[in-house]
């Protein structure tokens, strides 16, 4: 699944959701920086990830709370430098999300789609 | 890292009072407006500017002209190469 364009491939997993803001950003910040490097990135969210992505959650919740950004920007920041954003099915329904809940591009993987991801990348980190 | 003479700049990107990531980004994107030979001015008091743009340097394969800081600001010289 990596597009190949560039030499250096992150993979970024976040498994905090909604529930827990603090947790929320980091993740975005370093794949925008790791994308301004050229390097090729995605962000994987798993377990409670996939509620950060929600339409009706990303412009009420922030780092802070009710200080400074909401998520949309954190997560716009990220995709307009070509940072990719992917969920997994059962982790949708964990959280008894549909993809449709969620913002636009969000692309659907799955274990073995992962794991090639993992195996194929120079560093993956998680959250 | 100091040099005898700067060179001019082409552009100037104020990131003065933004924190990580935004200096990165936004040179990130700014130097893609220059062309190959041109300089950058980037001008950050993000504390961690200097190792964020000497890496960012380092592996975009851009020349890092110098980092000067006067008083709460950096200002970062970066020649375009690609």
């Amino acid at each position: 699944m990596w597009a190949g364009d560039s030499e250096t491939k992150i993979l970024y997993v976040q498994t905090h959701g909604a529930d827990d803001p603090g947790r929320s950003a980091t993740p975005f910040y370093l794949a925008a920086s790791a994308a301004a490097m050229e390097f090729e990135v995605m962000i994987y969210f798993t377990m409670y990830g996939p509620t950060l992505l929600r339409k009706d959650v990303v412009d009420k919740i922030g780092p802070k709370g009710d200080q400074g950004q909401p998520l949309r920007y954190f997560v716009e920041q990220a995709t307009s430098l070509g940072v990719r954003l992917l969920v997994c099915q059962p982790s949708l329904e964990l959280n008894d999300l549909s993809l449709e809940d969620l913002i636009d591009g969000v692309e659907v993987i799955g274990g073995a789609a992962f794991n090639d991801l993992a195996a194929s990348s120079d560093a993956v980190i998680s959250f | 890292m100091s040099e005898p003479s700067a060179p001019a700049a082409d552009q100037v990107l104020d990131c003065t009072g933004l924190a990580c990531p935004l200096p990165v980004v936004k040179t990130a994107q700014a130097i893609k407006n220059l062309v190959p030979g041109q300089v950058l001015e980037l001008l950050a008091t993000d504390p961690g500017v200097e190792p964020d743009m000497r890496a960012w340097s380092s592996r975009t394969g851009n020349d890092l002209l110098g980092i000067t800081k006067q008083d709460d600001v950096f200002r970062i010289l970066i020649r375009r190469v690609n």
